[in-house]
């Protein structure tokens, strides 16, 4: 319902946009300056789009486009003129070309941070560049190679200048409407879960360095795309227009239009081709210009032109108040049973010297509600940590329903049920609320996962949690109560196996810590298994079926509610050890 | 005289309330504790007197001045030193210069002082002594707490601010901190101590304060807040309190 | 075989040019975790003081490099003024980019400014050099190694010894704490600020009668110190110096026996073999857990 009416919306844009530019480039002068500015913007947007993916949508930095758009276009110059290809074959080997390679340098460094991605992807442009340069016998050097044909589709000739603008525009729009139905896609949310938090991504079913790395191959792949166009639409190439200066200014284009939206890549790019053309006097300067509008955007205008355009003047709606169907979980019924679910025996998590958690056996009833305990420093969230996969033990093992999953990294044990939240709100903060519970609802082992479907179910979890008024908004307006709610519906909206909460009322205040205790007991007694961390006792005593008390890393108590607050031991690691008059 | 006097401290993080309308005082020559469980606002209290809450309002005033709005290094300046939950030595240094860096509040002091007050300092940790010269990682959790509290009394501190000093520790350890918060004491410096271990901290303090959930619970001598009911339950929960 | 003694030679001297520059690198990652990519424009706005100072106003040598390196610290407060302090609060990815915009706005003033023609700055000394052995000690490659040599020390001692060194160490360990001790954090950040850019407008002084003073001298000195610092350990000032003395060997000695054209490339092939190989470096701290 939701997404296939936005869906619907982006197709039939893209679809008049289209035939709008088919019409504009037929009355279009069929020769001269004004379609050389026309051709060389549609062919950079195209890779600019690119750039909106990898660093708007997944937030890596790629600072090489312009050798993506150099391979494109030397595979189409190279293949055509060298080696007598068909235009479109050519074209084709560009895309190839540019995406594995894209692939390939996404393998060598996005599994470590930001700087060494922008580094090395400095290097890998330097390197193409002088490749392109210095191997004269296959690039034709510095020289550069004349007389790039323009294809023919069948019958329809496209050798003319306004024809080929046409195919280009057209397929600018194509790139254009992919990218805004890929950021609605599956994979667009997950590459944006990465961007905003990729902790939270993984123990959302989200393999991350897959999704980077896709979305480094897309970004390439569109590079060279547009590189092979420009070829074309030009004729001529040579290396000069391939160096890193071209990688910034796409950069630019992208920042200066919003990395958040491919019309913000139509909007930079336009700007600054015709920028150079009005700052005509500023001759050489003009890249220093370039140079300082990057700062000023990072610093006046972080999310671009049209950044601003959306925040100002598009309003999200809220969502109708057609019912949904309540959680599917709700429905069950299932008392505690005695098979054990989660099955962790002699955890231990070290940090060089310091033991976190040192042996530790959990036994987890399917069905019950299981309290882990302890002073500040105990080792809770460690093994919370250790449990969903984000650490790795030191030793022992974590069983679910059977399986080991000691070895499993954290996106394969979300696909076999086990969702989480966090003690320091983890929410996507570049997303909308519904997006962010729509996640949780695609996570791999959920029954609706890869359907429309998923909507539905993550408006039915925010419906359990009460935040349905508030679905259309941005989660960081919510106030600091409500993103712990939204976290518990992305994780219920995946219908966990297993739910584990770590400390779901802190920094809540006593209305809200009632709140949330009676959502818990709503959730109670319908089959899900929780384990939750929490320092209210209060909270715990509700809910609790059965308490397991860390201190020091290590298990003090294992019982029942009662039992084990009476433990001596339980006692003095709350209250410190008793003085001997009191005692 | 009253040293330390905050009055309706209220502070946010993420558009959350921790503190609502907070009021306390600490004198000159007390040891005043700041109790509760966990998220009651006893670690934001000191982080705010610190200037480390960015969205504070009310007043802290400080030996006359208002502090509330000023920078951390300037109030640090002004002779108030803090002992950060967990520790947070300076890993890559020595214990020594870890030690010597808790004189910054005092730049103009001459270096040949600095050292000696340095030797004192060790000699007032005789445990540290023979450490000096380690880097402050490869230490243990109380050997790095002991070095954590000499080097908030290096600043030569008016009030001293100790967050949690017994967490993570073991109980002979924590013995052992306690035993030197006391002679802080003897020593004529004021301290402001948070601590989870309520027992432990009513044992060293004058007058503590509980709080739970930003609010002021309960304030007092601690033989009267000792068996508070109240105090039992707001760490260890109804089932408890009522056994 | 009989170039090598020579080769290595050379080698070690740019290759303390590259030391000296990822040396600026690395302060700035450990003071105010901030990964400068205008680097390497330090050291061409350096070259270009002096260009001004001693070919344009015709000062004495000495007087000349002494003001181009004062010049270059009020310099690298301004820099931290205006690309790094407005972004300070906003995590790393937005001061790459403002850093990488100041980089290409500083190079292209002065190309607006000078134009592309290299300009010519003299060494230190008169003389050529003088032969030990069968290798020719050029005096100003010689000279760059010395004071390498000298700059590293001194950094040493200072780190090491002085209150001053050792607060610096603290604000890059743990900023908020350091505040806690009344540490003026702020101060320390831009002062970092200030020597890296000493230090890398020292190396752009030195290494111009060698490669000449062009627009180009910043981006490829800067690209190949940030590669010395990731083959030598992220953050590691010790790798960062090795680091880029394995840069100056290696592609002296590749330029000789493989290729001249792809001199500069090396730098890069070496860079993503490390990172695929061994992505913490040479000297690298494991890469810490984190959740």
């Amino acid at each position: 319902m939701h997404t296939a009416s936005s869906r619907k919306n982006i197709l039939i844009a893209g679809g008049v946009a289209a035939l709008a530019v088919l019409g504009a480039a037929v009355v279009a002068p069929s020769d001269g300056y004004y379609l050389n500015i026309m051709m060389q913007a549609a062919t950079y947007t195209i890779a600019v789009a690119g750039l909106v993916i990898v660093l708007g949508y997944c937030g890596q930095i790629a600072l090489c486009q312009a050798a993506f758009l150099g391979i494109g276009a030397y595979c189409v110059a190279l293949g055509t003129v060298d080696y007598g290809l068909p235009f479109f074959v050519a074209l084709a080997i560009g895309v190839v070309v540019s995406g594995v390679t894209g692939i390939f340098l996404g393998f060598a460094t996005l599994r470590l941070g930001g700087h060494y991605l922008a580094m090395v992807t400095i290097g890998f442009q330097m390197i193409v560049t002088m490749v392109l340069t210095n191997w004269i016998g296959f690039t034709h050097g510095p020289d550069g190679i004349p007389g790039i044909p323009r294809p023919s589709l069948g019958l329809v000739d496209l050798k003319g200048g306004s024809v080929y603008l046409g195919l280009c525009l057209v397929v600018l729009v194509a790139v254009t409407v992919y990218a805004a139905l890929l950021k609605q896609s599956r994979l667009g949310r997950a590459m944006q879960a990465v961007r905003d938090n990729e902790i939270a991504a993984s123990t959302c079913g989200i393999n991350i360095f897959r999704t980077k790395t896709v979305a480094f191959g897309i970004c390439a792949a569109l590079g060279g795309l547009g590189g092979g166009l420009f070829a074309g639409a030009f004729s001529y190439i040579s290396p000069d227009q391939f160096t890193f200066n071209e990688a910034i200014v796409l950069l630019t284009m992208a920042l200066l239009g919003g990395v958040e939206s491919a019309i913000g890549a139509v909007i930079g790019t336009i700007l600054l081709v015709l920028l150079p053309e009005w700052l005509r006097f500023l001759r050489q300067a003009y890249l220093a210009v370039y140079g300082g509008a990057v700062i000023a955007i990072m610093i006046f205008m972080p999310r671009g032109v049209w950044g601003l355009v959306v925040g100002r003047f598009v309003k999200s709606r809220p969502l109708s108040d057609d019912a949904t169907a309540p959680l599917p979980l709700l429905a069950r019924t299932g008392e505690v049973s005695d098979t054990i679910v989660l099955d962790v025996t002699g955890l231990a998590k070290h940090f060089g010297g310091l033991k976190a958690v040192d042996g530790v056996d959990l036994a987890v009833r399917k069905g019950s509600v299981h309290a882990l305990i302890g002073p500040n420093g105990s080792g809770k969230t460690t093994m919370l940590n250790v449990i969903t996969g984000l650490y790795v033990a030191t030793a022992g093992r974590v069983r679910l329903g059977g399986r080991d999953i000691t070895e499993l990294p954290p996106h394969d044990r979300n696909r076999l049920g086990m969702c989480r939240t966090y003690q320091n709100i983890r929410v996507f903060r570049g997303l909308t609320v519904l997006e962010n519970v729509v996640i949780g609802a695609e996570r791999a082992g959920n029954d609706v996962s890869g359907t429309d479907a998923t909507v539905e179910r993550a408006i039915a979890a925010l419906d359990f949690v009460g935040l349905r008024q508030v679905a259309h908004l941005p989660v960081g307006d919510l106030p600091y109560g409500h993103q712990r709610y939204v976290e518990i519906a992305r994780a219920l909206a995946g219908s966990p196996e297993i739910l584990l909460l770590d400390e779901p009322a802190a920094g809540l205040n006593l209305t809200e810590k009632g709140e949330m205790a009676a959502l818990l007991k709503r959730l109670k007694g319908h089959g899900t298994t929780i384990v939750i961390i929490d320092h209210d006792m209060r909270l715990i005593e509700k809910v609790a079926d059965h308490i397991t008390v860390l201190n020091f890393g290590r298990r003090i108590a294992d019982g029942d509610p009662r039992s084990v607050f009476k433990h001596p031991e339980v006692v003095a690691a709350y209250l410190g050890e008793a003085r001997h008059e009191a005692a | 005289m009253k040293l330390l006097e905050v009055e309706g401290l209220t502070a946010r993080y993420n558009a959350g309330d921790v503190l609502k309308g907070l009021d306390l005082t600490v004198d000159d020559g007390e040891i005043v504790a700041l109790l509760g469980s966990n998220g009651a606002g006893k670690t934001t209290t000191l982080r705010a007197i610190c200037g480390l809450v960015p969205h504070v309002s009310g007043s802290i005033r400080f030996a006359g001045t208002q502090i509330l709005g000023m920078k951390t290094a300037a109030i640090a300046r002004l002779d108030l030193a803090h002992v950060p939950e967990g520790r947070r030595l300076f890993p890559g240094l020595t214990v020594r210069d870890n030690i010597l860096l808790g004189s910054s509040n005092r730049p103009g002091v001459a270096r040949a002082d600095l050292k000696r007050e340095v030797d004192a300092m060790l000699d007032f940790f005789p445990d540290l002594k023979p450490l000096q010269h380690a880097y402050a990682w490869t230490l243990s959790g109380g050997q790095m707490q002991m070095v954590a509290v000499a080097r908030g009394l290096m600043a030569k501190p008016k009030l001293l601010l100790l967050d949690e000093p017994s967490l993570g520790l073991g109980p002979l350890i924590v013995q052992q901190v306690f035993r030197i918060i006391s002679q802080i004491r003897e020593r004529g410096t004021t301290v402001l101590l948070v601590e989870q271990n309520a027992n432990m901290a009513l044992s060293v303090a004058d007058r503590a304060y509980v709080l739970e959930a930003g609010t002021l619970l309960v304030s007092g001598k601690p033989d009267a807040l000792w068996n508070n009911d109240q105090v039992r339950m707001a760490y260890l929960g109804g089932l408890a309190a009522s056994a | 075989m009989s170039m090598l003694p020579q080769l290595l030679f050379t080698g070690v001297s740019i290759g303390s040019i590259y030391a000296l520059v990822a040396l600026g690198f690395v302060l700035l990652i450990r003071s105010a975790n901030i990964v400068n990519f205008a680097q390497g424009e330090f050291s061409m706005m350096g070259a270009y003081f002096m260009v001004i100072l001693f070919a344009g106003l015709g000062l004495p040598y000495a007087l000349a490099l002494v003001l181009a390196v004062v010049l270059m610290t009020v310099f690298g407060v301004a820099f931290a003024w205006i690309t790094y302090w407005p972004l300070r609060d906003r995590g790393q990815v937005p001061v790459i980019i403002s850093t990488i915009g100041a980089s290409i706005l500083l190079a292209n003033l002065i190309l607006a400014t000078y134009g592309p023609s290299p300009q010519v700055l003299p060494g230190l000394f008169d003389g050529t050099g003088f032969l030990v052995g069968n290798v020719f000690m050029d005096s100003q490659y010689l000279s760059i190694i010395v004071i390498t040599v000298v700059l590293v020390a001194l950094q040493y001692l200072v780190f090491e010894k002085t209150m001053v060194g050792k607060k610096l160490q603290a604000t890059s360990q743990d900023r908020e704490m350091a505040a806690l001790l009344g540490i003026p954090v702020v101060a320390m950040i831009f002062g970092t600020f200030a020597y890296s850019a000493a230090l890398g407008g020292l190396a752009g002084i030195l290494v111009a009668p060698i490669l000449y003073v062009s627009v180009g001298i910043g981006a490829m000195i800067g690209v190949k110190a940030f590669a010395a610092n990731i083959i030598g350990g992220f953050g590691s000032i010790p790798g960062a110096i090795c680091g880029g003395f394995i840069i100056g060997i290696v592609e002296t000695l590749g330029a000789a026996y493989i290729s001249v054209p792809y001199k500069d490339a090396f730098a890069f092939v070496m860079l993503i073999v490390v990172l695929l190989v061994r992505p913490q470096g040479l000297f690298g701290e494991r890469i810490a857990e984190k959740a």
